[in-house]
């Protein structure tokens, strides 16, 4: 009895030791990266999942739209292929997905949430090394967060890419309005979902001409509706086919996810975002490799945003690629496409 | 407040309905007036887990009422209960954690051992546990160790079960839980999850 007691012993203590042992192991696999850390920065813990091809350290850091979406969102067939041949890192930022942490409202603002993103890239180095090379993709309100990020510091990153992305969120408004009557005329002299586009044109003629967040608001969904009859009218491709699988949906809770949506684009909204936020006149100062990608038929952030940020940047190497059978979500309508852009203006520039 | 109304309705009811106090519970000891649980605990979709905890019987009052000429004797039991869980998200490992409460249960039991019960813990505490982590202080990098958030986290549970008198194994509950974390981000998370475990009286028979 003694010595089966001794024998059980060992084979706990050994049990024991191999659980700690591989619970505090920092072994990761280069060529198939799939690691979960989180960046613990000024009162918030925020989760990054980094994916993907890392052999040669070269990583596209990626900020959701939003504001308060979630890092995996962009998970799907165009980021799998991105992922064959670079890493990828998801980033939930501050108040989003999985992020969590103790801070006020008045703690939050732009410029916090572009100092993550620094952060994010200070671990990144830690932990891949200091000779480890960085693109920075935002996608619509990642595009305002980026180009944040970019004019507080942009000497870590080999290039930036704008996807659908709103430097000039302020400006919303009256190209919604612009945006709105032109498509709207267009569908309905073409005999397309003729219904809606009238509720369109009547909403633009209720609006305040003025900015203001109610009317915003009212627009941006009206946004969404539009790129659902141009998918159904045949204009845009079904964004279905680049969308991830389940993945997504059960690295989130859905509550959390969507009370941590609500919360920090209301913190956010309140601050003016919509109201009082131009890069316009810093873009000059963003001087790295830069591509703009817009869907053309883009109701949420139109086209001519792009336009606009293509025109003012200051880098010296810039691209405007237009895919024409998008709306304002170019990675999931057209993936392959997407993928062969991205990838060859990473090969070109890192 | 909850609460306020169960007292008023434990006491003031006792004019309307012949109702007896239970003196037996007196004389029972400790362990007689305590059940064990175990359970699942989680949301099935994106955290799952498992919690413990004790059920210590403070009063007891059995109701008598009359319904279409039968007598239905209900009991309703006041009950101190303490809890200790954990659950996951296999999915990241970006939601784990641990909890405990205490509070005060109230279950009421019909005569073919059918419960309803209402458990509030103002006593809570949620402790998140995080991977890998990162500390970042201006050009400072450092691990964090035991990386995690801690929250006050009081319980609001409404559930049903089943009593078996006299058994070891005493009963089973299934409910669903509103955890708030306070303090969560810039506001506070409302959290819902659900439990489903057995109740133990060790004093009982065994089966």
């Amino acid at each position: 009895m003694k010595q089966f007691n001794k024998f059980f012993s060992k084979i706990v203590f050994a049990a024991i030791t191999l659980c700690l042992v591989i619970a505090c192991s920092d072994d990761f696999n280069l060529n198939n990266l799939d690691e979960t850390l989180f960046v613990r920065h000024k009162n918030a813990d925020m989760a990054a999942y980094i994916r993907g091809n890392g052999s040669e350290k070269v990583f596209l850091i990626t900020l959701h739209g939003g504001p308060g979406g979630n890092g995996l969102g962009f998970t799907g067939k165009a980021f799998d292929d991105i992922e064959n041949q670079y890493g990828v890192v998801y980033f939930d930022q501050r108040g989003s997905g999985n992020s969590q942490g103790h801070y006020s409202e008045d703690d939050v603002s732009i410029d916090l949430m572009a100092e993550d993103v620094l952060a994010l890239v200070k671990v990144m180095k830690h932990k891949f090394g200091s000779d480890s090379r960085f693109f920075l993709l935002g996608g619509s309100w990642g595009g305002t967060l980026g180009t944040a990020t970019l004019l507080k510091d942009q000497s870590d990153f080999k290039g930036w890419i704008e996807v659908d992305g709103a430097n000039n969120p302020a400006g919303l408004y009256d190209l919604y309005i612009e945006t709105f009557t032109t498509t709207a005329n267009t569908q309905i002299a073409l005999g397309n979902s003729v219904n809606f586009w009238e509720s369109v044109l009547e909403l633009v003629s209720q609006v305040d001409p003025v900015n203001n967040l109610d009317d915003f608001l009212e627009l941006n969904r009206k946004a969404f509706e539009a790129e659902e009859k141009l998918s159904d009218d045949g204009f845009i491709d079904s964004v279905e086919n680049g969308i991830g699988g389940n993945e997504t949906f059960f690295a989130y809770n859905y509550l959390t996810d969507l009370w941590n949506n609500s919360q920090i684009s209301s913190i956010l909204d309140n601050q003016g975002l919509f109201q009082t936020t131009d890069f316009t006149s810093q873009l000059p100062e963003i001087t790295i490799p830069s591509l703009f990608i817009s869907g053309k038929y883009d109701m949420v952030v139109p086209i001519a945003s792009a336009q606009n940020a293509f025109e003012n940047i200051g880098s010296t190497s810039k691209e405007l690629l237009i895919f024409d059978r998008s709306g304002h979500g170019p990675m999931f309508s057209e993936p392959d496409r997407f993928a062969a852009e991205v990838l060859l203006f990473m090969d070109e520039h890192k | 407040m909850l609460f306020t109304l169960l007292f008023i309705k434990a006491g003031y009811g006792q004019n309307e309905e012949e109702e007896k106090n239970r003196t037996s519970i007196l004389c029972q000891t400790f362990l007689d007036k305590t059940e064990f649980k175990i359970g699942y605990s989680g949301t099935i979709l994106w955290s799952n887990g498992i919690a413990i905890g004790a059920e210590y019987l403070w009063k007891e009052i059995e109701k008598t009422k009359e319904r279409r000429n039968t007598q239905r004797t209900n009991t309703h039991q006041f009950l101190f209960n303490g809890n200790l869980g954990f659950a996951t998200n296999f999915a990241t490992k970006t939601d784990t954690g641990g909890f405990v409460n205490f509070g005060i249960t109230w279950r009421r039991t019909n005569k073919k051992g059918k419960q309803f019960s209402i458990d509030l813990n103002p006593l809570g505490y949620y402790r998140s546990f995080l991977p890998e982590t990162y500390e970042v202080n201006g050009d400072k990098v450092d691990k964090v160790f035991l990386p995690g958030r801690g929250y006050y986290s009081p319980s609001l549970s409404i559930g049903i079960g089943k009593q078996r008198k006299g058994k070891v194994r005493s009963g089973s509950y299934f409910g669903v839980t509103l955890s708030p974390r306070f303090n969560y981000n810039a506001g506070t998370l409302p959290t819902f999850s659900l439990q489903y475990g057995f109740r133990f009286n060790f004093k009982n028979k065994k089966q």
